[in-house]
């Protein structure tokens, strides 16, 4: 396989990463949806109280959703036209959520480009302003926001901004597509996340199978001071925070911990991007590239999807089912959710929109652990997950956290590599949403 | 074309190809071979009966004993096969076939069936059947080794008894049923019973050498070549360390087991044995070291998970093997070494603590973090189900 031999961290898995599907592809606009479902919560931390009622007319890019809570980000109307209602839906994780629906306009006007402010001559603050106005929240698939990421504590300074360029998850190439049409827009966002946290760096870790977009970025960053690019070893979970921090610094963030400990930061290119539109020219987040691809389509792409669009609207998109599509997924596929039918609406956090054939999926019965030890190797936290998996069946919460439930970060690679089909990533969760109640008492 | 609705799943979604249980069984499988085809062309029929019968009472045990307890089958992981074939393995060729009904029936139906099926047992299941035999009354048919290219067949039924006074110059005769004598099975002394009984220093030995002396010293004991290709008395599958050294390639390259375990236990071995200076090649070389270093110490389910536990085992077996082989009346101790450690394997993954990442100055105990007792807690919201 290539991009092997470069640095990596201990643990991890090599799934053979299908990104020759829609690499290729560049970004084109997903059509403008009839109807938006706009989730007023896509991120973590408080919920937004909306700013509009049915019957309203909304602009593109107009701020519908808000709350006077720091660790939260406004939401945007991702379209002109007019509010039908506010109600509850279903987003992707299948939990019930506040969502504006908003019907389109026939004729959508394109976005207005303000004057701002010269993005060089843009103050810490006014960055960390922009983030939080633009709705800003981390576009891997945590949808954390922005803004407080910038706001590191003033004991713990950070010196090091890290840009997480690695996509590690097999199938998408949403953010390579972004390093290889806008490597400039990129490293202005960085620039600015640089400026907002006083940092004395930047580096761009990108995995070594993206070896076109490393010779753009490299380009973009030679005549900037402070700036780099670091190839990395290709393997999943690279682009994992803490795994990504230990490659390109050595510095370890310990358990329970955040990346401001190490002195830190780690940003998306895709919110990277969106910052440096934001600062520009007054962008908000309300739209993404999505990957929209998989063998159960008939023509894979990368798409300019506005927030809200339907996802059935993005398979249409891309050619529509192919084969026998067996399982939809949000998010890739080592992480994603699976959906029973095409109706939750892209979020901010929303990467990709991934359809596997049977082949690909191959679900088995679980077997009883066979202690082959295999879950433990590839654990990237060096947990015990097949013990997590026992003592969560058990509903012996304390053994779960003596093998390290709360250090689990769910990316899968137990269960990717378990001989006997042991779900591991559903038994850890189960593990530490109990134990986050117990420790609450 | 309108799909319609799809199955729910919690990720990943991806499995690793041909990361199964039976593609590990296989792996050894395909390992053992080489070891396999040496000892027939060492012991001739009489190998390929014991493992015949072997592994056909393994997989019948197996079925057998999954209808009584009401369980699924699961002859198709080939875990049972394995366990016939590994247990052969440790058999002398010449092992009456009932005895090795009995031993295999021990081996899947007791070590591994009663304890809960595969993943659940403590013992390595052909060991532990090995052992078994070895401190019960069967214990003489297991024990008398044949010579190389002593090519009579032994039946099914053959030999009841064994009478120990018939023991003349290195030949058994085994009482069949109803008095009647059958062929007599040549006998020779184990390398490693050698080294024991001190003959070491003998300069030569009574009764015939029925092979050139490629194979045997004057001395009466086998040439390096003799063990590096497996031409020397012993049980089926440990003679060759040549078949089993490629068997271990094969193993490590697959990646079914895992490497800290076999240098632990050769590292250590070597280690006491150089610095004891007792005969370190030929004892390397002799005996059931690499079989139960690649093949029984680095069994999945009795062997520890962390890497701090794989050392702690490896150097543990390696060390009491020395043990045994040096100040024991035993001549050999693979078997029991790996079935102490087997039973501590638990106990290490239990205490023994692996720091996590980013963690500095963790303990080397594992403890319990201060909770309620199991199924106390209850959530303040449910849990999504996805």
């Amino acid at each position: 396989m290539s991009g092997r031999g470069y640095r990596t961290f201990r643990g991890g898995v090599h799934p053979p990463t299908h990104k020759e599907l829609s690499s290729s592809k560049a970004v084109t606009q997903a059509p403008v949806p009839a109807e938006v479902v706009i989730p007023l919560n896509q991120h973590i931390g408080a919920p937004n109280v909306p700013l509009v009622s049915p019957g309203d007319r909304v602009d593109v890019g107009q701020k519908i959703g808000e709350t006077e809570a720091f660790v939260s980000a406004p939401v945007h109307s991702s379209v002109a036209g007019t509010v039908r209602a506010v109600e509850d839906v279903r987003n992707f994780t299948g939990a019930i959520v506040r969502a504006v629906v908003i019907t389109a306009d026939a004729e959508q006007p394109a976005f207005a480009a303000a004057r701002m402010k010269p993005v060089g001559e843009l103050t810490a603050d006014e960055i960390r302003r922009l983030a939080r106005e633009g709705g800003l929240v981390g576009m891997g698939g945590a949808a954390f926001p922005t803004h407080v990421k910038l706001t590191p504590p003033r004991d713990k300074p950070v010196d090091t901004v890290l840009l997480n360029a690695c996509e590690c998850e097999p199938f998408l190439t949403c953010d390579h597509r972004l390093m290889l049409e806008r490597p400039a827009h990129i490293v202005e966002g960085l620039k600015l996340l640089v400026r907002a946290v006083g940092a004395e760096r930047g580096i761009i870790g990108i995995e070594a199978n993206k070896m076109d977009a490393v010779d753009g970025l490299r380009a973009a960053v030679s005549s900037e001071p402070g700036l780099d690019v670091a190839v990395l070893d290709v393997k999943y979970p690279e682009g994992s925070e803490k795994q990504l921090i230990s490659v390109v610094t050595g510095r370890k963030v310990p358990p329970g911990m955040l990346p401001g400990e190490v002195g830190c930061l780690v940003q998306n290119v895709g919110t990277s991007v969106a910052l440096y539109e934001m600062a520009s020219i007054g962008k908000p987040l309300y739209e993404r590239v999505v990957t929209v691809t998989g063998p159960g389509l008939r023509s894979p792409g990368n798409f300019l999807a506005k927030i809200g669009t339907r996802i059935s609207m993005l398979i249409e998109a891309a050619g529509g089912w192919a084969g026998e599509p067996a399982r939809l997924i949000m998010g890739g596929p080592m992480t994603g959710w699976a959906q029973e039918e095409p109706v939750a609406s892209v979020v901010k956090g929303t990467s990709g929109v991934l359809v596997l054939t049977p082949e690909l999926v191959d679900a088995r019965d679980e077997h009883a652990c066979v202690r082959c030890g295999k879950c433990v190797e590839a654990c990237p936290m060096f947990l015990m997950p097949n013990y997590i998996a026992e003592a969560a069946i058990r509903e012996d919460w304390a053994k779960a956290e003596m093998y390290g439930a709360l250090d689990c970060f769910e990316c899968g690679c137990c269960s990717y590599t378990c001989p006997a089909y042991i779900p591991h990533v559903s038994y850890a969760r189960k593990a530490k949403a109990q134990l986050a109640a117990l420790k609450k008492r | 074309m309108a799909a319609g609705r799809f199955t729910l799943a919690v990720s990943p979604h991806l499995h690793q190809k041909g990361q199964t249980i039976e593609r590990g069984m296989t792996d050894v499988l395909i390992a053992l071979t080489p070891a396999g085809i040496v000892a027939m062309i060492v012991f001739g029929m009489n190998a390929f009966y014991v493992m015949l019968v072997s592994v056909l009472t393994a997989c019948l045990t197996e079925v057998v004993m999954r209808w009584v307890l009401g369980r699924k089958h699961t002859l198709r992981d080939l875990s049972a096969v394995l366990t016939g074939v590994l247990f052969a393995f440790l058999l002398p060729a010449t092992t009456p076939l009932w005895v090795v009904a009995v031993g295999a029936f021990l081996a899947v139906g007791v070590a591994k069936e009663l304890f809960g099926g595969l993943g659940r047992n403590i013992f390595n299941p052909a060991l532990f059947a090995r052992v078994a035999l070895m401190v019960s009354p069967l214990w003489l048919y297991i024990t008398k080794f044949p010579r190389p290219f002593f090519y009579r067949t032994v039946g099914f039924f053959t030999p009841v008894s064994v009478a120990i006074n018939n023991e003349v110059a290195g030949r058994v005769v085994y009482r069949g049923l109803f008095g009647s004598v059958y062929p007599d099975v040549v006998t020779a002394a184990t390398p490693l019973s050698l080294l024991k009984s001190g003959k070491m220093l003998a300069t030569t030995i009574s009764g015939p050498t029925p092979v050139g002396s490629t194979w045997v010293t004057v001395a009466g004991r086998p040439t390096f070549w003799a063990q590096f290709l497996g031409v020397h008395s012993g049980s089926l599958g440990e003679v060759s360390v040549l078949a089993l050294a490629i068997g271990a390639c094969w193993l490590l390259y697959r990646r079914t087991i895992d490497w800290r375990i076999p240098a632990g236990i050769f590292g250590a071995f070597l280690l006491v044995t150089l610095v004891t200076w007792n005969y370190p090649v030929f004892s390397l070389l002799g005996g059931g070291l690499w079989l139960g270093a690649f093949f029984m110490a680095t069994d999945w389910v009795t062997s520890p998970m962390t890497r701090r536990g794989k050392w702690i085992y490896g150097v543990g077996i390696g060390l009491t093997i020395a043990l045994i082989r040096l100040w024991s009346p035993l001549p050999e101790g693979v078997a029991i070494a790996i079935l102490q450690w087997n039973v501590l394997t638990l106990l290490i993954d239990r205490y023994v603590a692996e720091p996590r990442f980013g963690e500095v100055g963790r303990s080397w105990l594992n403890r319990l973090p201060p909770y309620p007792k199991p199924g106390k807690a209850e959530p303040d919201k449910p849990v999504p189900a996805n």
